[in-house]
């Protein structure tokens, strides 16, 4: 027994000692490289640092307060915080296209289910980027001239250089933030009662989320901000530019028949035998779905949704071919105008890879919860 | 049934090591010739071997650089990378094409994709400076205008405000727009797009009220504006001049004997016109000539029996007969592409020469 231990240790050994040699070998490769790059970007006379970010841009961006006389660390904020929008309602926008889409796939309507197949192939087929320049050369910008743009309800203002809609007096910012402390108020709530095996929870929880709807609706200045036009400025409301809609709807449609196939395919990977025990146990068919079906299909679902997420967030940066200031398009117009292309790449490489790495891991927590519950 | 194990890992770790110093020696191999290409071995001298000039154009702007629908290019831009492969190779016809997009272009100049850019560009400090290149002389005194339908009521650039503004995204356009309207105090919304065929669709749906571009490039784009839309008729270029714009040919920094040889062909196209050399006339001047000044300029013997002028450019001393022959003086060139007689019907304006009050002056080549 003791031979076998400290033969175990000298593999143990041999086998760290590999893996250092390994990783020794890979980094000094990627130093040597570095050090390459940034050797023959001197030779060549181009900085290699980046002071770029705090010199002044020198363009503007439209829809945000940013001018030319900000920095072009700013302007890439602002891309950013565009990238963030886009891809943010992309991303609620698409997982219910794509729930619903992947529900009427499976519906014993026939002609649910043939929509279903027709929408998915249609735009499953189709380059996104083709999908978003369509949206925008034949549907936003065939929308009327904003001296006589549409007014739905009176509520909004829709023209072909941006929708307005109504927005909360004091913007989305405390209504939402109060919005989610409530819901998790009342998550947490609901939970404690539950342990404690309390009837009547699901009332509380209720009743907690009422009251914070209410609190966001004051915190929000209790009111609407409804969009005027005049000629060719529009006041109030809250804008959705041009380029935005036509980039959220294309990456909507395009992942939306991915989401949906993946929700087909989930729910159809959960065993037939799962469905057919809960109606032996006398559950009723949305009890089914509800209790025995959907948990299991969800978790087959979670991760490669988390990709769909992933892949939403790096396509935002075709806004760059509908003109849509996202921080591709805003990199790019800091590269031709002065500032240097390696260092600005770096900087916006770098941005994605912390949106991606973000939404990972919020993916793969949610995931930890469902195999956790599943265990339970 | 340890040591098998071990035999295997003794080659992997081998392998490991090969490997990072095969990556040692290759990078010694690799940066030496690199260093020694960019001193000594000039773009002259690859054009000449390659017998192929690479030139950086556009293909959008009708008149300076455009595919023409027999597949062909075209235009004031496409005419200078002719006489550069005519001067250099001997050929005009010896060019290859790379149509670039305006944020392409210095990428391209600077991975030596391409020997020259002749693409509408305009000669500023930056791009002189931190974007690497060398500038040839103008061969184009341009200015940003503001173009906008003529059923408007936009009359000048004061009655732009509130207005969403085309734009080419890359371009000093785009610059010079954010600082003129800046200091003119007129709010506006810039509409930045990649390429020209959206900013198209953008500007006919009205999702903008204005298209800034250079005017000669304008004038390019309302030249041929559709009939089914109103022809040139429908557009108006607005009076006010917001930069200057001087379009040049650029090469890469560093390489100072490329630089000369292409800045010398533009001084020529110039020089010709100077001395009324036309493509028409040349071969009988070049005979007939007594002028020791033209005699100098066409390689031509002052004396018999003794060898041309050769101030030692690099390229063939009679570069400027063949540029004149092959493609013409300054006037033909501009008369072809873009002159009163044209589609654009530029007049010459300041791009006169010198002695008619223009600003085309070359320097004497002796």
């Amino acid at each position: 027994v003791k031979g076998t231990r400290v033969r175990f240790g000298v593999r143990r050994l041999r086998r760290v000692a590999v893996q250092l040699v390994f990783l020794v070998a890979i980094g000094g490769m990627v130093a040597w490289l570095g050090s390459n790059l940034s050797a023959n970007l001197r030779r060549l006379g181009f900085s290699t640092d980046y002071s770029f970010l705090s010199q002044p841009a020198g363009f503007d961006i439209a829809g945000s307060d940013f001018d030319s006389s900000s920095t072009v660390l700013e302007a890439m904020r602002v891309g950013t915080r565009n990238t963030i929008q886009a891809s943010a309602v992309g991303i609620v926008l698409a997982t219910a296209l794509g729930l619903t889409v992947g529900i009427c796939r499976l519906s014993p309507n026939w002609l649910l289910r043939r929509l279903g197949t027709m929408f998915v192939e249609t735009f499953r087929n189709v380059p996104v980027l083709v999908i978003i320049l369509f949206m925008y050369l034949a549907v936003v910008l065939k929308f009327p001239p904003i001296e006589q743009p549409l007014r739905p309800l009176g509520l909004a203002v829709v023209s072909n250089r941006g929708i307005w809609l109504p927005a909360p007096l004091r913007g989305f910012v405390p209504l939402v933030s109060v919005l989610v402390l409530g819901a998790v108020v009342a998550a947490v709530v609901t939970a404690a009662l539950a342990r404690r095996g309390a009837r009547r929870r699901g009332l509380a929880g209720g009743g907690i989320l009422l009251v914070a709807l209410i609190a966001a609706w004051a915190s929000a200045g209790a009111g609407l901000s409804v969009p005027q036009q005049a000629g060719r400025v529009v006041t109030g409301g809250i804008r959705v530019q041009a380029g935005m809609v036509a980039l959220v709807a294309g990456l909507v449609l395009y992942t939306s028949t991915h989401i949906g196939e993946l929700v087909r395919a989930s729910i159809q990977a959960v065993p037939k035998g799962q469905g057919e025990a809960a109606e032996a146990l006398g559950l009723s068919s949305s009890q089914r779905l509800r209790l025995v079906v959907i948990p299991q299909a969800l978790r087959i679902m979670v991760p490669p949704l988390a990709n769909q997420y992933l892949n939403l967030t790096k396509n935002s940066s075709l806004g760059v071919a509908v003109g849509f200031a996202e921080l591709t398009l805003v990199t790019r117009v800091a590269t031709s105008s002065a500032s240097p292309a390696p260092q600005a790449i770096s900087v916006l490489m770098g941005v994605y890879l912390a949106l991606s790495l973000l939404i990972a891991a919020a993916t793969n927590l949610l995931n930890r919860r469902l195999l956790a519950a599943g265990q339970r | 049934v340890r040591r098998p194990r071990l035999r295997r890992a003794v080659p992997a770790l081998l392998c490991v090591l090969g490997l990072s110093t095969a990556a040692c020696t290759s990078s010694g191999d690799d940066a030496k010739p690199n260093a020694k290409n960019a001193s000594s071995t000039s773009v002259l001298d690859d054009v000449k071997t390659r017998g192929k000039l690479r030139c950086g154009v556009n293909k959008d702007v009708p008149g300076f650089g455009f595919l023409t629908p027999a597949g062909t290019y075209a235009g004031f831009d496409i005419d200078y990378c002719k006489a550069i492969a005519a001067a250099v190779i001997g050929d005009s016809n010896a060019v290859e094409y790379k149509p670039l997009a305006a944020a392409q272009r210095f990428p391209a100049l600077k991975t030596k994709e391409i020997d020259v850019l002749a693409r509408n560009t305009t000669a500023n400090a930056t791009r002189d400076g931190s974007d690497g290149a060398t500038f040839a002389t103008t061969t184009f005194y341009d200015g940003q205008g503001l173009m906008v339908k003529s059923s408007s009521k936009f009359k000048a650039v004061t009655d732009l405000k509130d207005t969403a503004i085309c734009v080419l995204t890359g371009t000093t356009t785009e610059l010079n727009l954010a600082s003129q309207f800046r200091g003119r105090g007129i709010a506006y919304e810039p509409k930045p797009f990649e390429t020209v065929d959206t900013l198209r669709q953008a500007f006919v749906s009205g999702a903008c009220d204005a298209w800034t571009s250079d005017k000669s490039q304008l004038a390019g784009i309302r030249s041929t504006w559709p009939a089914e839309s109103g022809g040139p008729a429908a557009l108006t270029i607005l009076p006010d001049t917001l930069s200057k714009e001087p379009l040049a040919p650029a090469v890469l920094d560093g390489d100072s004997k490329w630089a000369s040889a292409v800045n010398w062909v533009v001084l020529a196209t110039i020089q010709a016109e100077e001395f009324k050399l036309t493509q028409g006339n040349v071969d009988q001047m070049r005979t007939e000539t007594t002028d020791p000044d033209v005699k100098r300029f066409l390689g031509v013997p002052l004396e018999a029996g003794k060898p041309p002028f050769d101030p030692g450019l690099g390229l063939p001393v009679d570069f400027a007969y063949k540029v004149t022959k092959q493609i013409g003086n300054y006037a033909e060139i501009y008369d072809r592409n873009v002159g009163p007689n044209t589609a654009l019907g530029l007049p010459r304006g300041q791009n006169a020469l010198w002695t008619s009050g223009g600003l085309l002056y070359a320097q004497p080549y002796r």
